[in-house]
């Protein structure tokens, strides 16, 4: 394998590069359909997945990818999926799985697994072969992305101008729910169940100040959660914070941060033409 | 020469949560010409257009229309979604990758041009639907859907929105389906209209079925003013909230 793999920060950057990469569209899509919820269940609920794996000691990352793909299946098949999506529901299985799955890491043996490492996820952990399984899970979610973007923002826009001209809104409902179960499954590994939904809502928000059009807020998404990375390890590795939190946190100041700037440009350029 | 038939609807009936909305209703829509629905509030107007459209699916009856039909639709209203940037460019490409030059060609038959670059959320509500009209001409549609396009656009602007859809009909040659409340500028350019309340009340010219009284029973006042009288015989009479009293079918 190359040297510089060997490094553990050079892999926790590519982990986190990639994972920006597909926050970013993933997460506008999720905040124009307001799922952000959603990817919260699934990762409080991803806990029971853990919990599963480690009993029947297989890879953690198969019980939490079984998990949410069976709550995302099952939300499929009651008949409006949009009412099985309430806050009620979806608060539910979010506390269930959160539950059961903190009971089964309690009765497991303890030094199987780190509590803290599910909540917050371990960037600077990142091993070979997490490293592989990241660049798989983005590659497929990127290319359905690429193939299925059109039909994704038009269903955001309008369900009914999409359905009644020609792209089978149920259908492609269901594969973008399918995909948000696979990427909470990645996300987990790197940014913790507690921290998914601010990956992706974050760094979108700030986006959205700035673009004109859904592609430019998915390019500045990525570029703020890049800025969010950076400074989030930086002082990560400066303070001794924590990696996830201190990530969600760096995003949080640029969401600020452009607030300020762009609330000021407005009131400039208002004050011109008035 | 018979046109193209596009669409043949058969005894499609529709009820949700026990409430009857749709009562075996039979139309067919062809090449080139304008169909109107009309009838008063919750008569299924726009239930109907949804089922024409595939977005009601779990109707009754038969609903026949080829896989390569290509539609293009306006709601009868679009709630615009702020958490998303939108331009009106882009929302000209919604469902299709269209060439810039035909997103020009288009905003301007609807007079819109100059709102290509502003964004969807700055839009007034009549500046909207003239963008979403315009958008549903794009890529050589056979059938344009259109929802009350009126709603929300002055009386001049209405006139002038029903002279451009009959240009559409003419340069694309392509069926409409209309749902309108406005009678008299319906009446006028319109091939074949549906007179709807919960069943198809009567339907065919607009001379025969303004004659209709079913029609008269309807519309009342409205309809006297609107285009001569054609005897027609009714099979069931409306009360005046145009719910149906009898009804003897033979």
């Amino acid at each position: 394998m190359i040297d510089w793999l060997d490094d553990f920060l050079f892999r926790s950057i590519l982990a986190g590069l990639m994972m920006v990469s597909i926050a970013a569209p993933m997460g506008c899509l999720m905040v124009w359909q307001r799922l952000a919820f959603l990817s919260d269940t699934l990762g409080h609920a991803a806990v029971l997945g853990v919990g599963i794996g480690l009993l029947l000691e297989v890879n953690p990352m198969f019980g939490v990818l079984t998990v949410v793909i069976l709550i995302v299946f099952s939300l499929s098949q009651v008949a409006n999926f949009n009412n099985a999506l309430s806050e009620t529901t979806l608060a539910i299985i979010s506390h269930t799985g959160l539950a059961g799955g903190l009971i089964l890491l309690g009765v497991l043996p303890s030094n199987s697994v780190s509590l803290e490492a599910i909540l917050f996820g371990d960037l600077l952990a990142t091993t070979h072969s997490d490293l592989l399984m990241i660049l798989v899970t983005t590659l497929i979610l990127l290319v359905l992305l690429i193939r299925h973007w059109r039909p994704f923002v038009a269903l955001s826009v309008s369900r009914e101008i999409a359905q009644a001209e020609g792209i089978s809104v149920r259908k492609e409902q269901f594969l973008m729910y399918m995909m948000i179960a696979l990427l909470v499954a990645v996300l987990m590994k790197v940014m913790g169940v507690l921290l998914i939904a601010a990956m992706l809502v974050i760094p979108t928000t700030s986006a959205r100040l700035l673009s004109q059009n859904p592609e430019q807020m998915v390019l500045f998404s990525a570029a703020f959660g890049v800025l969010s990375l950076a400074g989030g390890i930086t002082s990560s590795f400066q303070f001794d914070w924590q990696t996830g939190p201190s990530i969600v946190l760096s995003a949080t100041a640029f969401l600020v941060i452009t607030l300020l700037i762009t609330r000021q440009i407005s009131l400039w350029t208002r004050r011109r033409s008035g | 020469m018979t046109p193209e038939l596009l669409l043949r609807a058969s005894n499609i009936s529709y009820s949700n949560g026990g409430k009857n909305i749709l009562d075996k209703v039979s139309f067919d829509l062809y090449r080139s010409q304008i169909t109107t629905i009309i009838g008063p509030n919750g008569a299924g107007k726009s239930t109907l257009t949804s089922i024409v459209n595939g977005l009601i699916e779990n109707y009754t009856g038969t609903l026949e229309r080829s896989h390569t039909l290509k539609i293009g639709y306006l709601p009868q209203k679009v709630y615009v979604n702020t958490l998303m940037p939108l331009s009106v460019q882009r929302l000209m490409q919604l469902t299709q990758r269209v060439k810039d030059t035909e997103v020009d060609e288009a905003l301007a038959q609807t007079s819109v041009a100059y709102l290509k670059h502003r964004q969807v959320q700055s839009l007034s509500e009549g500046e909207l639907k003239r963008v979403l009209l315009a958008r549903t001409t794009l890529g050589d549609p056979d059938l344009i859907v259109l929802d009350e396009p009126t709603a929300g656009v002055d009386v001049t602007g209405e006139i002038k929105m029903y002279g451009l859809i009959g240009e559409f009909r003419n340069r694309l040659q392509c069926a409409v389906l209309l749902v309108s409340h406005d009678l008299h500028l319906v009446m006028s350019k319109t091939d074949q209209v549906l007179c709807l309340n919960k069943h198809l009340c009567c339907s065919g010219l607009p001379e025969s079925v303004s004659k209709h009284p079913e029609y008269l029973a309807l519309f009342g006042d409205q309809a006297t003013d609107a285009i001569a009288v054609y005897a027609h015989r009714h099979d069931h009479v409306h009360d005046v909230s145009g719910h149906q009293e009898t009804c003897q079918h033979d």
